[in-house]
């Protein structure tokens, strides 16, 4: 691998920026979500920053089952992240669709409308939980492409 | 020639400015984390960002005028840029100057904030609209206040060259005290045109998503980014050499360190401002800059006529 795109690839991992999606969740992995971005758990010592639009992230962490009015603007909002682009879903709803599955209203996990590239299980995820697994995806892409 | 260019491209022209607005960049930021009893980012943060940024995907939207859309982060970029060659650093003599410097260097940072105005304004988005236009509205407020200021030391100097008013203060240091006013006033204004905590209106995140800059993604915004740093790198350093001229004649290296440490307590200032206010709104601020800054700048002016009256002639 040339050196510029070892340079990049250190970069990805260093400065991972997310914005933050509610695809039908009850508010409960949303707090944790928050909670984990408050000076407490002070993830700014891993690059992590909360960015308010698609267009600046990275890595777009969704939580809740997708329900049918959501899913159009699950996949705008994917569609206006730029690329390398990367996707988490946060709690068990977003994995799976957790005890919403098979709801008149809900289309399932996340990864029935766009790709996931990391699941994080929980009802509702600790932070330690969200931040092991952002933490996590990073290792992964270092094994992939280093 | 070459030593010219040498002076633009390295040293201590472009490639140290974008170096030295890096670290100060992860300056702010660390000392804001540790002030909020927080770790902080590592030391290459915004090295890392500008890398990242500027290897991910562009995207210009549909409706926006693509040129245009292109052309406004290296204009605020160049603007910014530009106007670092007439500040006097580390010596009374600034790499470039003329008689009038100082008004174009305060002209040279406004273009960035005009650029903000356009990006967001041919985004084609109404966040970014909502975010230009504040942006304009915003630069109403603080723009007279700094102007006037500045030109404080200008009359007390009785002249428009930053060196020269540097060479000033260099020779007569004790006329430092008369500016205090003005140094606060111009670091409140600086506030407002770097955009930061209390006075980041034009982007508020929790509001209108990411203002002007909202469109923006990838090199584009990398360039954003690197020009809000390098403009505030430009305004500590105005500030230091109007308001803080000490250690001029030193030798160059102890000049150096005097510098770095002068902007650094400048941005320190800024990130103590920015850590314990809160954002207020858009009327607020703007009374706020007319009902006090405006008079205390009128008053900082008038110190300085009288003064120059009973001192200097």
């Amino acid at each position: 691998m040339s050196i510029i795109s070892k340079m990049v690839n250190w970069a990805r991992l260093k400065s991972p920026w997310i914005i933050h999606f509610n695809t039908g969740a009850c508010n409960a992995c949303d707090i944790e979500i928050v909670d984990a971005l408050t000076p407490r758990y002070d993830i700014e010592r891993f690059g992590i920053l909360l960015k308010g639009t698609p267009r600046h992230a990275d890595v777009m962490i969704c939580s809740g089952a997708v329900t049918n009015q959501i899913e159009d603007r699950l996949k705008r909002v994917y569609e206006q992240m730029p690329e390398p682009r990367f996707v988490v879903a946060v709690g068990t709803c977003a994995s799976s669709g957790g005890v919403f599955n098979g709801c008149y209203n809900v289309k399932g996990g996340i990864d029935t409308v766009i790709p996931v590239n990391a699941y994080i299980p929980g009802c509702p995820v600790r932070p330690e939980a969200i931040i092991d697994g952002v933490v996590k995806l990073l290792a992964s892409l270092e094994e992939k492409e280093g | 020639m070459a030593t010219s260019l040498f002076y633009i491209l390295v040293f201590p022209g472009i490639l140290f400015l974008g170096l030295f607005s890096l670290a100060l960049e992860f300056f702010d930021r660390k000392f804001h984390a540790r002030m909020q009893n927080r770790k902080g980012p590592p030391w290459f943060q915004p090295l890392a960002d500008f890398i990242k940024l500027s290897a991910k995907e562009g995207i210009i939207p549909e409706e926006a005028n693509a040129t245009l859309f292109r052309l406004m982060p290296l204009l605020a970029l160049t603007a910014a840029t530009v106007s670092f060659f007439y500040i006097p650093l580390w010596s009374t003599r600034a790499l470039y100057s003329f008689d009038g410097d100082l008004i174009v260097v305060i002209y040279l940072l406004t273009i960035p904030t005009l650029a903000f105005f356009l990006a967001g304004w041919v985004s084609a988005s109404l966040y970014s609209m909502l975010g230009a236009v504040r942006a304009l509205t915003q630069l109403f407020a603080y723009e007279v206040p700094l102007f006037m200021a500045v030109l404080s030391p200008a009359i007390l100097a009785g002249s428009w060259s930053l060196s020269e008013i540097a060479a000033f203060f260099n020779d007569k240091p004790l006329f430092i005290i008369f500016n205090v006013p003005g140094f606060l006033i111009s670091l409140i204004a600086l506030l407002g045109k770097l955009e930061k905590v209390p006075f980041d209106i034009p982007e508020a995140e929790t509001e209108i998503v990411g203002g002007s800059f909202t469109e923006y993604s990838g090199r584009y915004l990398a360039f954003f980014r690197m020009a809000v740093d390098i403009e505030m790198l430009v305004g500590a350093s105005l500030v230091a050499a109007l308001f803080l001229p000490i250690g001029l004649d030193l030798h160059p290296v102890a000049g150096f360190i005097v510098y770095i440490l002068k902007v650094l307590f400048v941005v320190a200032l800024l990130s103590v401002l920015r850590t314990i206010f809160a954002r207020i709104r858009i009327d607020q601020m703007i009374r706020f800059c007319w009902i006090y800054l405006a008079p205390l700048s009128l008053i900082q002016i008038l110190i300085a006529f009288i003064v120059k009256g009973l001192f200097l002639q």
